[in-house]
């Protein structure tokens, strides 16, 4: 970074097993300006503690088998310190571990024959709101967005029955075969609710049932990616 | 792996990183152009290592080996005095530096 250049400085805490990789990295991250290093340590039961008063905005663990098996470290390093990004380092090329990482909120995951730099740069990219993730995983994570998209119905800024978007998304669900329990889960609601949705889209479309609400309000043009 | 011990290594004005090699294939042919004081290597299998080490101690008895398991946190220096010796070798970067810097001595397991 160019003397004088204006930066944001990133808190990182370091949860790693591995010593001599802690040292290391210690050592390569405290070199930088616009990183500040708040903790490097092993995995101890008081480790949440010193989290939750770190102010870390990253957090990089090198543990698997830590982070997600048993209680999930993750995600209790997610409740107590809720600004957090957590970076995996040196992990495998396991389409498997990925996910896992993915799937319990992790937002940068650094393969094991990375870089100093490539780290570095997983530190900045996380601590401005971007994600990082290996290049092999890519095409994957492209045809998991893609069969999500084709899933989700397409919303229109203005229906020509007032629905709102999420009415409108409420009613493409059901064009899908959704039920209301399902509709419930996919939108993370509760059946109550989507029953209301419902009550609601069938007093603005004027219909009394979901044939005649799928007829009325969707569009008939519509395509789905 | 490498990368982590040159970046402790690399500050140390007494040490000189005289070559790396990224697999054991080129290893034998490294050590004979630039015939290190010590070798640094990283052990998969930590038990199979240890043939490693005492075969290249054979052939090279005036290099001490620090073999490393960092993800296991441990690691062992070996050394040919009369026979080739070991002894535990704490995987960090003092214990690297140390390492790096200690005398050979009489003083450790004999490798079996």
């Amino acid at each position: 970074m160019s003397q004088g250049a204006p930066y944001r400085l990133t808190h990182v805490f370091l949860l790693t097993e591995n010593r001599l990789l802690r040292e290391a990295l210690v050592r390569i991250l405290s070199k930088r300006v616009d990183v500040a290093v708040v903790g490097a340590v092993a995995f101890a039961p008081t480790v949440l503690d010193q989290l939750a008063t770190s102010q870390a905005e990253v957090v990089l663990l090198d543990s698997p088998g830590l982070a997600f098996h048993g209680p999930c470290l993750v995600a209790s390093i997610r409740r107590v310190l809720a600004p957090a990004n957590i970076v995996m380092i040196g992990m495998e090329r396991d389409e498997t571990t990925f996910f896992r990482a993915v799937r319990s909120g992790v937002m940068g995951y650094v393969l094991k024959d990375a870089s100093a730099m490539e780290i570095v740069h997983a530190v900045r990219a996380v601590g401005s709101g971007e994600a990082v993730c290996p290049s092999c995983f890519s095409r994957v994570i492209v045809q998991c967005a893609a069969q999500q998209l084709a899933s989700t119905p397409e919303v229109a800024a203005f229906h020509p029955q007032g629905l709102s978007r999420r009415e409108q998304q409420l009613v493409g669900l059901v064009g899908f075969g959704l039920t209301n329990k399902e509709i419930a889960a996919r939108l993370n609601l509760s059946e109550r609710t989507v029953k209301n949705h419902f009550q609601r889209i069938f007093r603005k479309a004027g219909v009394h049932d979901r044939m005649a609400m799928i007829e009325r309000c969707q569009p008939r043009e519509a395509t789905n990616i | 792996m490498r990368e982590l011990v040159l970046a402790t290594i690399a500050d140390q004005p007494d040490i000189d990183v005289v070559g790396e090699v990224g697999n054991a294939s080129e290893l034998t042919a490294a050590i004979e152009e630039s015939q290190p004081d010590a070798l640094i290597l990283e052990l998969g299998e930590f038990e199979k290592g240890r043939a490693q080490c005492g075969f290249l101690l054979g052939r090279y008895p005036h290099m001490r080996i620090l073999a490393l398991a960092p993800e296991e946190n441990r690691g062992t220096i070996y050394w040919a005095i009369v026979d080739v010796r070991m002894k535990p070798l704490e995987s960090s970067e003092s214990g690297i530096l140390s390492a790096l810097r200690e005398r050979p001595s009489l003083v450790g397991t004999l490798h079996s």
